[in-house]
């Protein structure tokens, strides 16, 4: 078993009688990418700012490094890097002021050749000198990634890093969560709405629904359990789907087009069908099974709700 | 770390241009005043002290630069406070209002040293203010104006000699930063309350104006309230011109902002200790 980086504990946090977060638990082990999922309004943000003791919990616990929130906050801050929703700066502040003045507050040496190496890799060397006042959204969600990485942190949680992005700017972030992970062990906690960013990236997750985990595990184990989306494309479908209904898995048809019918099955179920459909020299041209994080967050969510 | 954090508080005052509105208002205006009453201040005293006049004989430079300092401080005691509350009634608010809280508070920085960092950021913007208007009216005005006694007309009048004056007026720019301290801090604590700078501003100077038209309503209701005003003791600095010093006064109305200054920075960081930061 992993070391536990971080431990949340029945975690709570009431604004009057609308529960927030409501019994929260979360494992994430070191040297995991973490998606941390859910809709809107499911508690992930008031779960990472519960987490940086920016938001007090009403009850439950969060342990960071093996350590108390409450009792070694500083101790546990000094070894985190975040960007919380919106990358805010003090906008009358160049980009190398404003990391200059976090890098003191961080507690690290940080030096100028660090903050311009930091610039250079999220793309921002050549703006290091502009006030942030004059920096897009995008630009200033690629400073907020540099802030988060300043002083070389053990922990990087990030929520939402890469709206505002353009197409070359979500590939960047990603590319480099996955090189903070495999290159430089960094754990990394994700909180994204874009599910193929999580899908690509993490290797575990946790969706949440109103402030409640709705499950947790490895994404691949997530995506491989349950039902998938089997698309059999063949020339002869009226056919296939005479077979097929002759079948036990005639219940599993959701919908046929003029070259293609779309299942939901079981993994184990694609065999036997392709078997079945072969033997009857049902010609084949592809059978694809598809989970997408997307389609099993939505069947997840909705089940809930 | 506090002085890492203060240090850091020190850069982003100083980079902010409404830092310099009130340095930049009081080095138009007290040149102004100075040259006025260089050029007609004979006939402003005059027409003071023209009672006088019938009795005793005025003999020496009475409009000099001490007397115009006097003045200038007691006129512009009035206006400074709003100078103040515009950085002062910011350094929260202000952290709110742009999201920054965030990127402050995640650092391993406890919410009580970001608070005493911020606050001492406040005080030394405010003292530098009444330095710099010290410096101003005494420096400018001595050297245009030279120097000489102060006519002090009050309940009644007080003659200081030049040699007797330099550590009043060391006193009383003390008993000003007390007062503009005091000022400072109540605007620093509606900081911490609100998410919009504008709020703390408005409500410090409304609170001011209130007290200050309650203190000069002379109904005997009112007799309980007015000594625990800080307005009310904020004018202790001319009980420093009286000959003798009434010490007790001074005392009193020191203490009094003090408790004041006291009282809200322990506010401001119970407030703080406690806000959830959801900007």
């Amino acid at each position: 078993m992993p070391t536990p980086l971080i431990e949340i504990h029945d975690l709570h946090k009431h604004y009057g009688s609308f529960h927030a977060v409501d019994g929260l638990d979360l494992h994430v082990s070191q040297g995991d990418v973490y998606g941390f999922l859910g809709p809107n309004g499911a508690g992930k943000s008031t779960t990472i700012r519960m987490m940086l003791s920016l938001i007090r919990p009403t009850s439950g616990s969060i342990k960071v490094f093996g350590l108390d929130l409450t009792s070694h906050r500083n101790d546990i801050l000094r070894r985190i890097g975040a960007i919380v929703e919106r990358p805010d700066f003090y906008n009358y502040l160049t980009a190398r002021r404003n990391l200059e003045l976090l890098g003191r507050l961080s507690g690290a040496d940080v030096s100028t050749s660090s903050i311009d190496r930091i610039l250079g890799i999220v793309g921002l060397a050549s703006r290091a000198s502009s006030k942030v006042k004059t920096f897009s959204h995008g630009m200033k969600q690629r400073l907020g990634i540099a802030q988060a990485l300043l002083h070389s942190p053990d922990l990087i949680v990030l929520d939402e890093p890469t709206t505002g992005l353009d197409p070359q700017g979500m590939v960047d972030i990603r590319d480099l969560i996955l090189e903070l992970a495999a290159d430089h062990k960094k754990t990394v906690f994700l909180s994204s709405h874009i599910l193929p960013e999580v899908e690509l990236t993490a290797t575990r997750m946790v969706i949440i629904n109103r402030g409640k985990a709705v499950v947790e595990g490895a994404v691949q184990d997530l995506l491989n359990a349950g039902r998938l989306k089997v698309t059999i494309e063949t020339s002869e479908v009226p056919r296939a789907l005479e077979l097929i209904r002759a079948t036990p898995l005639s219940s599993h048809i959701q919908s046929s087009t003029d070259g293609a019918i779309i299942m939901m099955m079981e993994r184990e179920e694609i065999a036997g069908l392709v078997a079945h459909l072969a033997d009857a020299r049902i010609p084949l041209s592809a059978v694809s099974p598809v989970r997408s994080l997307e389609e099993y967050f939505i069947s997840l969510t909705q089940e809930v709700s | 770390m506090i002085g890492t954090a203060y240090r850091v508080e020190m850069s982003k005052v100083f980079s902010k241009w409404r830092t310099f509105i009130g340095f930049i208002a009081l080095g138009v205006l007290i040149p102004v005043v100075v040259a006025a009453m260089g050029i007609e201040g004979g006939q402003y005293l005059g027409f003071a002290t023209q009672a006088l006049k019938q009795t005793f004989d005025f003999t020496g430079n009475l409009m000099n630069g001490y007397t115009v300092s006097y003045i200038i401080f007691g006129s512009l005691y009035v206006h400074v406070p709003f100078l103040i509350t515009l950085v002062a009634g910011e350094v929260l608010a202000g952290e709110a209002t742009a999201g920054t809280y965030r990127l402050l508070l995640t650092r391993p920085l406890s919410r009580s040293t970001m608070v005493s960092a911020k606050f001492l950021a406040t005080l030394t913007y405010t003292n530098l203010l009444v330095v710099f208007m010290a410096a101003m009216s005494l420096g400018l005005g001595i050297a245009l104006l030279g120097t000489g006694e102060v006519v002090v007309i009050r309940s009644q009048i007080t003659i200081i000699a030049e040699n007797d004056l330099w550590w009043r007026f060391v006193l009383a720019y003390g008993f000003a930063a007390l007062a503009m301290t005091t000022v400072a801090s109540v605007a620093f604590l509606f900081s911490s309350l609100v998410e919009n700078a504008i709020g703390p501003i408005m409500t410090t100077m409304a609170i001011i104006i209130v007290m200050t038209i309650i203190s000069a309503i002379d109904i005997p209701i009112f007799d309980y309230l007015r000594p625990l005003f800080f307005t009310n003791h904020m004018n202790g600095w001319k009980f420093l011109f009286d000959d003798p010093v009434n010490w007790t006064k001074v005392s009193i109305s020191a203490g009094v902002l003090l408790t004041h200054i006291i009282g809200c920075y322990t506010a401001t960081q119970i407030i703080m200790r406690r806000k959830d930061i959801l900007t």
